[in-house]
């Protein structure tokens, strides 16, 4: 008896509906995902995984001949080619969409991803809800937050990746770009990318769902599914769903095909989510000669999210990453993306070097921009926004908050923490180029994981694991 | 002023800026928009003598069709709403071919599309120009391929009797032609497959490769040959200048065009369609299809452009319960000037022209 969940229960007889998201008054102003610590632990992570170096390191060789000196850890070159957008490291800031945080702090971490050279993409739904060039809320327009980025972009590096949902596409959102000269000369350059969404990690098979004020419900209810309707029901937020989209594998293909033809100079990514059929998917993107594909464990963050949908959906990261792994295996070249819960150097290395060809950033970098600001850390960490009276005086402290520089420095400070380890531990394998991580960098701390990857079981004689790992690059 | 007062004649979209008057007066334009008119009025006849019923535009919808290479659709406020100003009529075309007893419509159409930038260097681009847009009902796009090659020897042939005056204007602007083509029919037909191939090989030529890089500006223009998708603008332009005869191009892929181009029901990829180029580099006069019609195809094919059903209520309720097969194509009338006065660019085929970033009057 004392394990069931009669509180729940009791929520659930209170709220109805309502009750299958996480508490509403934190919505917006907490970023969640799914809780992976909760016990018993449910998933394994990458943290299962260690990176092994080695005593004998030819490339290490290789680079002081080069050097003339004995390498250091700075030698290493983080530089990349994501989606053939050229990277100073390969890290992806994740689409973070019109949701109040993501939106209030956006134009901020733009600045701070332009700065370290990182991509940047511009989740669904924000031309739709904060308006296209002008504001239609207090809060920044969908123009502000692409140009804070495109315009601090410096040395090449970077590119904007815009995602267009079903709702975004009554705004023609993809068209109203291509042909504003504002974003012409960016164009040319090549610094665009358009992302089919396809997927999100902490709910897939499932819409956007948000809550908007009466202001905003009044403003779109013709364009998205809102229950009540706003101006007969007077409340403080309205639930608003966007629907998820129908794919086949013949739609999907026929979208990719037409984002080439309709936009002939932007680059074509596609974000997905940890479904079953992943692999299908993955063959699919790299067929049509889609230039990205991002893949969201079903640890990734969101703004909001049914509790058991994050609980219960989808393929864990490491899953996921698993899926990588296996079109590398299959001769897959296309740039693969993972993201869902992954936040330092470590990290990225493991990824990978399990061929992944870069990990996406949501959560990290919300939190190191809010992280920076005063008074939210401790909003945040002690879940302060579940008072009513305390959120009304956070949400005035946030956006006096994010006027200051402290968020692009705290974006630019963690980027930079996470290049140095990236540096850091790609050196110890004895490498300097993140082409050359590969499967021999990496082994398991359990034998799921080790089959999942074919890598080596670190707790096993080396010789056992070798017919695996052989496999495993004969393959690749 | 005569028509040999070329080089004072400034005629680039900037121009009419500055000085509409000068450059609308000019007696090789005027001769130009008499043209306009002339093919219009045979135009008309012929469709008339075929049993076509005329329809005035419809200029404002709930919904336009999608865009195709990017272009953005206009928009304006409509009692509380938003209206579209249409792109194209496709979607009126197939209601009134399939209302009408006659089953045959045309429109003179008027377009608006807000091209992208790049669109301006293509000499064949204009944000607003008329399409001569008809649609046939019970019909395929082989059947309707055979009406657009008819009307097009037909305005040919018509306009040979004007060949001395054509002559002049052709002179103006630098063009070799000395006559009109003697158009035989039926015209050459080839695959969308056929022609990428074709192109493919052209393009282990370097001297076609450079010429096409130093008059498009693109980088490496083999690498966008493609069976999945449109021949890109400058390997149009190269197809069509390596003919002398108006051809058929047809077969496109699947993802190519919209919605409402039927694809094959026993070849899927594969769109029921056509382009009828112009030869000399003129490139594409007219688009054409056999139409989805059938209301679970279009949905379907709907997801594809990304395109929100509930915008298309109206036209998916038609189908539903009154769709029927369909056929048609639009030729753009400054696209079928510009050929038959052989003029340089789209642009001089309108008195005040609308080219994509340029702000004319």
């Amino acid at each position: 008896m004392t394990d069931y969940p009669i509180d729940e229960i009791f929520r659930r007889a209170k709220l109805g509906e309502l009750a299958v998201y996480p508490p509403k008054d934190e919505f917006g102003y907490n970023v969640f995902g799914a809780d992976v610590y909760t016990k018993p632990r449910r998933f394994l992570l990458l943290d299962d995984i260690v990176l092994l170096p080695p005593q004998f390191t030819p490339e290490r060789l290789e680079k002081g001949i080069e050097l003339l000196r004995e390498p250091l850890y700075t030698d290493v070159s983080t530089e990349a080619s994501v989606g053939r957008f050229r990277v100073r490291m390969p890290v992806v800031c994740a689409a973070m969409g019109g949701t109040h945080i993501a939106n209030l702090i956006g134009p901020k971490i733009a600045k701070g991803c332009a700065e370290m050279g990182i991509v940047y993409s511009l989740g669904e739904n924000i031309a739709a809800i904060r308006g296209y060039d002008e504001r239609l809320t207090k809060q920044p327009s969908f123009k502000e937050r692409a140009l804070a980025y495109l315009e601090n972009l410096k040395d090449g590096y970077g590119g904007l990746v815009i995602q267009q949902s079903v709702e975004d596409e009554n705004l023609k959102l993809w068209e109203k770009v291509y042909t504003d000269p504002d974003f012409d000369r960016y164009v040319e350059e090549g610094l665009i990318a358009f992302e089919i969404k396809a997927g999100q990690g902490a709910k897939p098979g499932l819409g956007g769902e948000v809550l908007v004020s009466r202001e905003v419900a009044m403003r779109i209810k013709d364009h998205y599914y809102i229950p009540e309707d706003p101006e007969k029901v007077v409340k403080d937020y309205y639930e608003r769903h966007s629907a998820p989209g129908t794919f086949t594998e013949d739609i999907l293909t026929s979208q990719i095909r037409l984002i080439k033809n309709n936009f002939p100079r932007v680059k074509v990514f596609l974000k997905t989510g940890p479904y079953r059929d992943l692999d299908r998917v993955i063959e699919i993107a790299s067929r049509e000669g889609v230039d990205a594909v991002t893949i969201d464990g079903k640890e990734g963050g969101t703004g909001m999210s049914p509790i058991a949908g994050m609980r219960d959906l989808g393929l864990p990261t490491v899953a996921c990453l698993g899926a990588i792994t296996r079109a590398r295996d299959r001769g897959i070249r296309t740039s693969l993306i993972i993201s869902g819960r992954l936040y330092d150097g470590s990290h990225v290395v493991k990824s990978l070097a399990l061929g992944a060809s870069a990990v996406a950033f949501g959560r990290p970098l919300v939190y190191a921009c809010m992280g920076s600001i005063p008074l939210a850390p401790a909003f945040i960490r002690r879940e302060l926004f579940r008072n009513p009276l305390l959120r009304e005086l956070g949400k005035i402290a946030l956006r006096w908050g994010v006027r200051g520089e402290g968020c692009t420095e705290g974006v630019v400070n963690y980027l930079k923490s996470v290049e140095n380890e990236i540096k850091m531990l790609t050196s110890a394998l004895g490498k300097y180029y993140m082409d050359r991580l590969s499967k021999e960098d990496v082994g398991a701390l359990n034998r799921d994981l080790a089959e999942l990857f074919r890598i080596w079981y670190v707790y096993s004689a080396p010789e056992a694991s070798e017919k695996v790992i052989q496999r495993g690059i004969e393959l690749s | 002023m005569s028509m040999s007062q070329k080089l004072e004649l400034p005629l680039e979209p900037q121009a009419f800026a500055e000085d509409i008057f000068r450059i609308v007066s000019h007696p090789v334009m005027q001769e130009v928009y008499r043209f306009r008119h002339l093919i219009a009025k045979t135009v008309r006849d012929f469709l008339d003598e075929e049993g076509f019923v005329e329809f005035d535009p419809i200029m404002v919808g709930p919904v336009t069709d999608p865009g195709t290479r990017g272009a953005f659709e206009f928009r304006i406020p409509y009692y509380g709403r938003e209206y579209r100003l249409m792109r194209s009529g496709i979607l009126y075309k197939q209601l009134l071919a399939a209302a009408m007893e006659e089953g045959k419509i045309y429109f003179f159409y008027p377009n608006l599309r807000h091209e992208p930038i790049d669109a301006a260097k293509t000499g064949r681009h204009l944000v607003e120009f008329v399409q001569i847009d008809l649609e046939v009902r019970d019909a395929d796009h082989f059947q309707v391929m055979e009406i657009a090659e008819r009307l097009l020897k037909h305005v040919i042939d018509e306009m040979r009797r004007y060949e001395d005056r054509l002559r002049k204007i052709w002179e103006f602007f630098g063009s070799e032609r000395e006559s009109l083509p003697d158009v035989n029919l039926p015209l050459k037909r080839m695959t969308h497959r056929k022609a990428v191939e074709l192109l493919m090989e052209h393009a282990k030529d370097d001297e076609v490769i450079k010429e096409l890089e130093r008059r498009f500006g693109v980088r490496r223009p083999q690498d966008r040959l493609s069976f999945k998708t449109e021949i890109p603008w400058e390997w149009e332009w190269y197809l069509s200048k390596i003919h002398d005869q108006p051809f058929f191009i047809h077969d496109y892929p699947r993802g190519a065009r919209g919605f409402y181009d039927r694809e094959y029901p026993d070849k899927p990829g594969v769109l029921m369609d056509f382009d009828l180029l112009a030869p000399e580099g003129h490139g594409e006069l007219s688009s054409g299809a056999a139409r989805e019609y059938e209301v679970s195809r279009v949905f379907a094919r709907m997801r594809e452009t990304n395109e929100n059903p509930e915008l298309y209520r109206w036209y998916l309720q038609f189908l539903r319960d009154h769709g029927k097969p369909t056929a048609g194509f639009g030729i753009g009338m400054e696209r079928l000037v510009k050929y038959i006065c052989d003029l340089p660019s789209v642009h001089l085929a309108r008195p005040a022209p609308k080219i994509p970033g340029v702000h004319s009057p």
